[in-house]
């Protein structure tokens, strides 16, 4: 009797011995978490509007027409000619932002990827090798953690000229600390667990221990990073564009359409509104994101 | 996210609308509060070189001639009558009983000194062209000056009623220019009570002002602060705390002009923008633009009529010559390149660039002018690499370098002569793109000739070879917006000086 109704019904006790699998738990804490699913959602939809930008746009970007200039929007009183109206040389707004998609993700990303790599292989490899390493490359954080920022990249960009692939760059080469100081950290962390020690013991030369046993152990702080910085370095392209020395005309960003708005923002506050409001969603997005990825891959550090 | 926008667009109106019933009446106190947008370097009208500096001067010192900016014509001021003797010589009846603001009488010593500490170049007279004609002033007796030139230089006249003016000579000779720039002393209709360098300037009515032909003063005091932010000098217009803003972009202006409370006034300006580009090859010998076909491709491309009507607005035209209209010399019959994309194209690909090329285009004001510019280029195949400099920045890698296509402008310093634009930039100095021979000697001819019909003949055949082979691609004059509240009664000049004493109160 007994072994039948077993057989026909998981036991509830097996059940809670066995538990749910760490794949499951996981694809839980993802799901169940609300600030990652908007961040990643919003993002996605941003990114594919960006990929697809040529579909989605209903006018040429860079198409003026002086006859059309500061259109408003259509919940202003504009026509679906312009959704969201024209700017100051009549080139279509909801067209310039979708562009301006494109640029605002592929500096975050760009920027982000280059800064991640400088700063994840100094900090691995101050974490790993201590001493002398880890003095040259702290000293080095230290440093870099002394220069404002938004100074050092003005100052580069007036220089060599704004551009695209010049803010690209600059930004790529300011942004590295943070990724430094966590992965040193998090190296410091995981180099004295056993497995390292039985790498090392089985022979594997320090490359492989780094690539195999290190990195994939704190790949999770790797991507919360990444996901900081890339915020980080969209709102420093939006800055630098505000001030003119960004992203150059006739390319469109969206620092530089808050920057072209200003002048009006008493008459026709919406042309900063807009842009602004897009920035705001897209860091917004990127930070939940981040925050989220942080609490899902490792809950017990939560704070 | 839309209800946002339109509530947060009605809550700006609203608060407009409530700053606007505020408006406080300064009438009654007789302090007319202005605002100006650019930092002035030096009171000191010799030591600065922006509008901003003409306008003080204009209020705080007198030149020997003044020019009715009404009629054109020239009446003595400090001066009482005039003569050439000869070509080089020019003698002046000085007028008795002037006396300067801090009390020193005004006398022959007073210009034979200011001539000569300005024409001397070694004092670093910040503008050289407004002085260097001069050579020296020569005392006859206490009330009879000459002043000798370096050459015939028929435009004197109308410097002598410009940027010339008159400094005491015991005071300029003890605190030298940088103290004058802070205590200001002239003959003036408005004597200086404050100067905060760069930032506020307080003018007061000078009660002993000579009976000059720019009248009497009647505003008893202004006061002048240095605002850079045009929303910000806005707001203040809007509570109170200004009476009088110019140099308004267009688009506010437009707004502002819908309010009853304000007052907008639209006034064209000497000032000319155009392109300059690079003809002689200085930025290098395969430049596209030392071929006359794109040069010309070039003047097709702009759509001049939609820049005036869209973005410039106002008193605004169309120029096709490389001056300004009204000034002496300035002949109009002459080519111009009608807005034509498809011949622009043809016309590049005749010249071997079929596919159009790519070039630095630079410019250092009005961006989105230079924005609208240069998205004209890109339409019809000239790609541009936009490069927004600062004026000193701009000026020095012109000298130095050359570009191959630039954005400028010039006010001529509101001389009414063809000489202060177009013999500026076509006689071989550091800023000619052209570098022609045949252009610099008409320019020398009629900068120097004497009689008007050779002067006129030379600068036609000077401007009508410069638009034939395209060196320039003049597109408009500009014009200034002056705001102000209907309690001020004050009708604007076509020469972009703000005149505080032709000011009243309603």
């Amino acid at each position: 009797m007994s072994d039948a109704t077993t057989n026909m019904t998981p036991d509830p006790m097996l059940e809670a011995i066995v538990g749910p699998t760490p794949g499951q738990m996981l694809r839980k804490r993802i799901f169940g978490h609300q600030g990652l699913m908007i961040g990643v959602v919003v993002l996605g939809i941003l990114v594919l509007v960006a990929i697809f930008a040529p579909l989605l746009a209903p006018h040429d970007p860079y198409a003026q027409s002086l006859m059309a200039r500061m259109k408003p929007p259509v919940f202003l009183g504009g026509t679906w000619e312009h959704p969201l109206g024209t700017d100051h040389l009549g080139r279509d707004y909801l067209s310039r932002l979708i562009y301006g998609a494109r640029v605002s993700l592929l500096i975050g990303l760009v920027a982000a990827t280059i800064s991640g790599v400088i700063g994840t292989a100094m900090g691995v490899a101050a974490g790993y090798f201590g001493g002398k390493v880890d003095a040259v490359v702290t000293y080095l954080i230290n440093v870099r953690l002394a220069m404002p920022v938004v100074l050092v990249a003005l100052a580069v960009v007036a220089i060599l000229g704004g551009s695209l692939q010049v803010v690209i760059v600059v930004l790529g080469l300011l942004l590295w600390d943070r990724f430094a100081v966590v992965m040193r950290s998090s190296t410091l962390q995981v180099r004295g667990r056993e497995y390292v020690a039985a790498a090392k013991a089985v022979g594997c030369s320090t490359p492989r221990v780094l690539m195999s046993e290190i990195m994939p152990n704190i790949a999770n702080n790797l991507i919360v990073v990444m996901t900081l910085e890339m915020a980080h370095a969209i709102l420093l392209e939006a800055a630098l564009s505000f001030l003119g020395l960004g992203v150059q005309p006739p390319t469109p960003s969206w620092g530089l359409m808050v920057s072209e708005g200003k002048n009006m923002m008493l008459f026709e506050p919406w042309m900063v509104l807009i842009p602004g409001a897009v920035l705001f969603v897209l860091v917004l997005a990127i930070n939940l994101m981040g925050d989220g990825l942080r609490d899902v891959t490792a809950p017990e550090n939560r704070s | 996210m839309t209800f946002k926008v339109k509530a947060l667009g009605m809550a700006a109106a609203a608060v407009a609308m409530i700053a606007a019933g505020a408006v406080q009446a300064n009438k009654a106190d007789g302090v007319l509060n202005a605002a100006f947008t650019k930092e002035l370097e030096n009171v000191d009208s010799y030591f600065n070189s922006s509008r901003e500096g003409v306008v003080l001067q204009r209020a705080i010192w007198d030149g020997l001639i003044y020019r009715d900016p009404a009629t054109n014509e020239y009446k003595g001021n400090l001066a009482t009558s005039w003569e050439w003797i000869d070509d080089t010589t020019l003698e002046f009846k000085l007028r008795e009983g002037v006396t300067f603001h801090n009390g020193e009488p005004f006398n022959a010593d007073d210009v034979v000194y200011t001539v000569n500490f300005v024409a001397d170049e070694a004092n670093g007279v910040k503008t050289q062209r407004n002085v260097n004609w001069m050579k020296s002033a020569e005392k006859i007796d206490d009330y009879t000056v000459r002043i000798h030139l370096k050459e015939a230089f028929p435009a004197a006249i109308e410097f002598l009623s410009g940027p010339v003016s008159m400094y005491p000579n015991e005071y300029y000779a003890k605190v030298g220019p940088s103290g004058m720039g802070l205590e200001p002393v002239g003959t003036g209709p408005y004597k200086v009570s404050k100067v905060v360098p760069g930032s506020h300037f307080v003018l007061e009515k000078y009660e002993n002002y000579h009976d000059s032909p720019k009248g009497q003063p009647e505003i008893a005091k202004v006061d002048i602060r240095t605002i850079p932010d045009v929303n910000t000098q806005i707001a203040e217009l809007f509570s109170g705390s200004l009476d009088l803003i110019w140099q308004t972009p267009a688009d506010q202006a437009e707004k502002l002009s819908t309010m009853e409370q304000f007052t907008v006034a639209n006034e064209s300006t000497m000032r000319i923008g155009y392109l300059t580009l690079d003809a002689a090859g200085r930025t290098g010998e395969d430049n596209p633009f030392t071929k006359l076909k794109v040069r010309q491709a070039v003047a097709h491309a702009i759509d001049r009529e939609a820049l005036v009507g869209a973005l410039l607005k106002g008193k605004s035209k169309v120029v096709s010559s490389a001056c300004f209209p009204s000034q002496f010399g300035c002949e109009q019959d002459l080519t111009s390149y009608e807005y034509d994309p498809e011949k622009a194209k043809a016309l590049l690909a005749e010249a071997g660039y079929p596919d159009g090329f790519s070039t630095d285009f630079y410019a250092y004001r009005d961006r989105d002018y230079a924005e609208a510019i240069s998205s004209f280029l890109n339409a019809v195949g000239i790609d541009t690499n936009f490069n927004m400099l600062q004026y000193s920045a701009l000026r020095e890698l012109r000298m130095k370098e050359g570009t191959p296509v630039s954005f400028q402008t010039w006010g001529s310093y509101s001389i009414n002569d063809t000489s202060a634009i177009t013999s500026q930039f076509f006689k071989f100095g550091s800023l000619d793109d052209a570098r022609d021979e045949e252009v610099k000697e008409w320019l020398d001819i009629a900068d120097s000739a004497t009689d008007p019909e050779v002067r006129k003949e030379n600068y036609s055949k000077a401007l009508k070879k410069i638009a034939d082979q395209a060196y320039w691609v003049p597109m408009f004059s500009y014009n200034t917006n002056y705001v102000y509240t209907k309690e001020i009664d004050y009708t604007p000049t076509p020469d972009e000086v703000l005149r505080f004493t032709t000011m009243s109160w309603n």
